[in-house]
């Protein structure tokens, strides 16, 4: 594309009262040779807006530089449409706020801020938006337990064709053995229904939904909008193509024959949940031991839940599914003792009203551990544990039935780790990482990083949660209900919607060409210059996201619909093959070579900052806002991820005499923050790497500085630049300064 | 430790007793954090937990019977009123003492209280011919057929020498507003407030029995009491025993005759005065105005507000049997208030219920603060007053 730069530069907010403003439109016009170089004492208002479009329309600018405040503000004012280029030089809140007015210091900032970005203009070319053949925007669900029903029936009834694979012969999952569900409606205190017959008739008689039983996923290939499944049915095998994947599988009951302390397999009587359930529905709730009524029950609430033995995490449901089970009792028979031992009741929400009926009905709850479970001598058992309540041990009448409440497994937690660990030196097994993919038969993808959805946290494939609901680490595959965290059949149903809503979302935006998230719009991807690839898979198998097949050679295979767009395997390159249409490792290499490098005997270091857009730079912006100030030696370069970092910059910028650069990225490790999973994790690992360019270059690693940084720790970061600042003092000036 | 073993039967007993709502309990454990015992040092605070002591309910399990614990709760009803659960704690109490007591075993010092209202009708050791005897001088009507009130005297106002003006006072200012009002006499009994609360189920019902039969036999229909223990058991209590009348604390007809002017208050008294809710008159009862109305009434007085008020009132620790508890100094709740009261600048501290007049008084002197802060109950201001 032929550009027509136009510069302008906004005075208001400040800005023309602490620059220099003539001298900075020199730089745009004489350094860079802008056509049109502008001011204007308020650009965000209408007449500002209307005489950049006037420009636009009459003179041809198509490469918008705006000079004012941060991008993170007015993006929506200053968007002139697709084709239209348009470049943020941030004067207001990292330069004149942070900064003091008319200091020789300030202004040399400002102008290497509006060189940097002239440069990046310069550079840039308008994304075009990737367009894949056969696009489908059918939804495929696979499992048909009460989360799948939901996620194919709500999609389907908002306008999507659904293709729904169960692998047993009837649809209803777990729901198919339960007998009654908890309240869902006032006033919370009776047990329901479970109402599966007129979900699955409901999902039946919506023309858009289809169902496979018997069924499993024998297949995926392709990327979103993309996906060619291959269905196994009764032997013959069915393809459909689909635009993005609802994974609804669900979870298994954790293994009661491992708790063996709670005498399950040596007393007879001791009996899983999932058991009781099915006693109720069959209508038989009678001993195992000697097929006699149940008089009496006890409960025992985290059975292999919260214990770093078996499954150290809480599961959930099973509080409130023993209270319904409790319920079960004194609804039949309300003299019927029924004790519920348990660590905390978590009944969340309108459930408490469920456990405030049953305190009222007159079951005994003891909050403490159950020390032991013993035969009475009759053929009974007494319960022992330590109560909190009263500090003492005690022991519990006789009861007929011990149940225990085990905990659920997602299933994508089962199988075989799809890479084997080796063990580390000294170790007999290794640990498996938390993100490990395991060979659970759900999916079977034709990823090359592994066949299903890598785990966050004991084999559940979420992401995080807090930040990005329904996400996991494949684009266009959306776990949700038991199979994504542990929850009961309401919030499955939630999950179920949340889930269908998600896949519609990135049907949408796939078959528009755009990312999905978090750069939901963005219509730029990485593109490969494959003559000069070497095989190095390092971009195959970092990205976080499996995007990137292989084929036999080795040879990168991107598929653009599954990239989130965060340029780690721009930064994983060290070929310099990947960029984007408006980001790549020549154009940041350029930005950095702009910056003007004064003479060491001027004694003005210059630093460079390379901060994450997601949090870093907001966080820059932030101490802005607050008039934090810090040193007038940084340049600061926003980044789409830490992990886009290509280690050329670091050389680039020490050889420009530059005196150090500071990555600032997100939170890595176990409760990371970064944006695309493992990208500031990625930087950090390249970090050790740049240990050997500096050798090279004879310089001192100190130079060179990776903080991790989230968009609230914004009033750390004055001490955070200065710090490194007087770092670099002692260190004294870059040698590579002046050649 | 040898486990403590559970004992549905033992809960379904003390349930049966009147604590249906001792399985509602979900432990949180406000109750205690808000108890008055949290106030005060010594064994007893630290023994007495009503959390616990409903937990050991709960369960049926034993460690409640131990004095210190069982007797310790004063009855203020601060926990109860505060209860996410809505738990009728001092029933639990009161169920958990009916299940020692009935048995038998009631402590040693509650022996012969029991035992004189059991014999004389008041737990005073007080003859039943003396109950009168606080009328010497006063010309006190008889409760007649063509009476409107029937004013019904505390035993304690009937018969304990600080007291009885309690009750001379309420005559007079009732004779000087006009109140058509008469006293039974001899044949009256405790209302079995406090008996009830210490687990004698058997005497309660005796009592309240005795009352019921006389009151009706006599043709009440209005009840004026000068207690707010007698009031609250009259009208919670009583009813569902058959005692149906209307009931209405000294306070709160005053104040009503005041607003209505019926009742003149001509002299007045230069004093910055604190008033002491009583737990029965306000959080059980509700009655927080009716006695500030009668306070401001009072030419010349200020009144002052101690730091804990009206529905945050501090117990004085003589509720439910706590009257008759010897309590180490220190440990008094009463001293709390006297403190609460003298801090305020108060140079007199005025109640309207005879046991934490008797509750205060103590507490007062045995901080030694007679001279600073004078003791009074409302209506001995009000007569004071009127001349």
């Amino acid at each position: 594309m032929e550009k027509k730069m136009g510069v302008y530069i906004c005075t208001g907010c400040g800005i023309g009262d602490a620059l220099d403003v003539e001298a900075l439109a020199k730089v745009a016009s004489g350094e860079f040779k802008a056509p049109v170089c502008k001011q204007h004492p308020f650009l965000c208002s209408p007449e500002g807006v209307a005489a950049i479009k006037a420009d636009i329309d009459g003179d041809g600018v198509n490469a918008v530089v705006i000079a004012a405040c941060s991008n993170r503000v007015m993006a929506d004012v200053f968007n002139f449409g697709p084709d239209k280029l348009v470049e943020r030089v941030n004067l207001r809140e990292q330069v004149i706020w942070s900064h003091p007015a008319n200091d020789e210091d300030t202004q040399m900032m400002a102008e290497d801020q509006l060189r940097m970005g002239c440069t990046k203009m310069n550079d840039m070319q308008p994304p075009e938006p990737f367009q894949g053949e056969n696009l489908s925007k059918r939804i495929l669900v696979v499992g048909g337990g009460i989360t799948g029903i939901t996620a194919a029936k709500e999609a389907a009834k908002a306008g999507y064709e659904t293709v729904l694979v169960e692998k047993s012969d009837q649809l209803g999952g777990y729901m198919k053995n339960v007998f009654k569900l908890p309240p869902t409606q006032p006033p919370y205190d009776e047990i329901k229904e479970t109402g599966l017959e007129a979900m699955v008739e409901e999902l039946n008689g919506l023309s858009g939904a289809k169902v496979y039983t018997n069924a499993q996923v024998a297949k995926i290939s392709g990327a979103p909008c993309m996906f060619d499944v291959e269905i196994q049915q009764n032997g013959n095998t069915a393809t459909e193509r689909v635009g993005a994947i609802v994974l609804a599988t669900g979870s298994e009951p954790y293994d009661a024959s491992k708790l063996t302390n709670y005498g399950y397999g040596s007393l007879p009587d001791v009996i899983a949940a999932p058991q009781l359930e099915a006693m109720f529905k069959s209508g038989s709730v009678t001993r195992p031991s000697n097929g006699e009524t149940v008089g009496s029950a006890a409960f025992i609430l985290c059975a292999g839940s919260r214990d770093p033995e078996h499954l150290p995490y809480c599961s959930a449901a099973c509080c409130v599914e023993s209270l319904k089970q409790a319920k079960y009792f004194k609804d039949e028979n309300p003299s019927t003792p029924v004790y519920i031992f348990y660590k905390d009741i978590r009944a969340n929400g309108n459930y408490e009203l469920l456990y405030k009926q049953l305190q009222k009905d007159g079951v005994t709850f003891v909050r403490g551990t159950v020390t032991g479970i013993e035969d009475d001598g009759s053929g009974a058992m007494v319960v022992s544990a330590e109560d909190v309540l009263t500090g003492s041990p005690i022991m519990s009448e006789s009861v007929d039935l011990v149940v225990l409440a085990t905990g659920m497994v997602p299933t994508s937690a089962l199988g075989e780790p799809y890479k084997a660990q080796a063990p580390k030196e000294g170790e007999e097994k290794a640990e498996t990482p938390a993100d490990t993919i395991l060979v659970s038969n759900l999916l079977n993808l034709q990823y090359r990083q592994g066949p299903e959805v890598p785990g966050l946290k004991y084999g559940y494939p979420d992401s995080h949660f807090v930040c990005f609901p329904y996400e996991s680490r494949r684009t266009g595959i959306y776990p949700a209900g038991s199979v994504r965290a542990p929850m009961d059949y309401g919030r499955c149903a939630v999950d179920a919607a949340g889930a269908a809503l998600k896949a519609i979302q990135c049907v949408e935006l796939t078959s528009q060409g755009k990312a999905v998230h978090p750069r939901a719009g963005d219509m730029s991807y990485p593109e490969f210059f494959m003559q000069r690839c070497t095989q190095c898979k390092r971009c195959t198998e970092e990205c976080p996201f499996g995007a990137i097949n292989e084929d036999e050679k080795g040879n990168p295979l991107p598929n653009p619909t599954r990239c989130r767009r965060c340029g780690v395997c721009m930064g994983a390159c060290p070929e310099r093959i990947i960029s984007f249409k408006n980001y790549s490792v020549g154009m940041i290499g350029n930005v950095i070579k702009s910056i003007n490098v004064p003479d060491e005997y001027d004694e003005k270091p210059r630093i460079v900052v390379l901060a994450c857009e997601n949090d870093a730079y907001p966080a820059l912006d932030m101490a802005g806002i607050r008039r934090l100030s810090y040193n007038p030696w940084v340049r600061i370069i926003p980044v789409r991820c830490l992990g886009s970092m290509n280690l050329v910059w670091i050389a680039d910028a020490l050889s420009k005499g530059i005196d150090g650069i500071l990555l600032l990225g997100c939170k890595h490790g176990d409760d990371y923050q970064c944006h695309f999973v493992k990208g500031s994790e990625l930087a950090n690992i390249r970090m050790t790497k740049v240990q050997e360019t500096l050798n090279r270059l004879v310089l001192e690693a100190d130079r060179v500085r990776l903080e991790q940084l989230s968009i609230t720790d914004y009033t750390k970061l004055p001490e955070l630049l200065d710090s490194f600042s007087e770092r670099l003092a002692e260190l004294g000036p870059n040698p590579y300064k002046g050649y | 430790m040898e486990p403590k073993v559970v004992s549905m039967e033992m809960r379904d007993y003390i349930a049966e007793m009147g604590a249906e709502t001792i399985n509602w309990c979900m432990q949180c454990g406000l109750c205690t954090n808000l108890c008055p015992w949290r106030q005060v040092p010594g064994e007893t605070s630290e023994k007495f937990n009503i959390r616990h002591m409903q937990r050991l309910g709960q369960m049926g399990m034993e460690g409640f019977e131990e004095e210190l614990i069982l007797f310790a709760c004063s009855t203020c009803g601060m926990c109860q009123e505060n209860c996410p659960r809505g738990v009728k704690i001092i029933n639990n109490v009161r169920s958990m003492r009916g299940s020692i007591v009935g048995a038998g075993m009631a402590p040693a010092n509650l022996r012969p209280i029991l035992g004189s209202a059991h014999a004389n009708g008041n737990p005073w050791s007080g003859p039943r011919d003396k109950r009168t005897a606080w009328q010497e001088g006063l010309d006190v009507p008889a409760f007649g057929p063509d009476t409107e009130y029937f004013l019904f005297v505390c035993c304690h106002s009937c018969y304990d020498p600080r007291s009885t003006k309690v009750a001379r006072s309420v005559a007079k200012v009732l004779k000087h507003a006009g109140v058509s009002f008469g006293v039974i006499g001899a044949e009256e009994s405790c209302c079995g407030e406090s008996m009830r609360k210490l687990g004698d189920e058997e005497l309660f019902q005796k009592l309240a029995q005795s009352n019921i039969d006389l009151f009706n036999s006599k043709g009440v229909k209005k009840i004026i009491t000068t207690s707010p223990h007698c009031l609250w058991t009259f009208k919670n209590e009583y009813p569902e025993l058959g005692g149906e009348w209307e009931v209405i604390h000294y306070t709160d007809l005053l104040a009503q005759l005041l607003a209505e002017g019926k009742l003149s208050l001509p002299k007045g008294m230069a004093k910055k005065v604190a008033y002491h809710d009583p737990c029965y008159l306000g959080r059980h009862s509700k009655i927080y105005d009716a006695p500030r109305k009668l306070l401001e009434g009072l030419p010349d007085v200020q009144p002052v507000e101690l730091n804990r008020n009206r529905e945050m009132s501090l117990c004085c620790a003589g509720g439910g049997g706590r009257i008759w508890a010897e309590v180490p100094m220190g440990e008094r709740f009463g001293e709390l208030r006297i403190t609460d009261a003298v801090e305020n600048g108060a140079e007199m501290l005025t109640t309207a219920c005879p046991y934490c007049l008797n509750m205060l008084t103590d507490a007062c002197n045995s901080l030694n603060k007679q001279d600073q802060l004078e003791i009074t109950e409302l209506s001995e201001l009000l007569a004071d007053s009127i001349g």
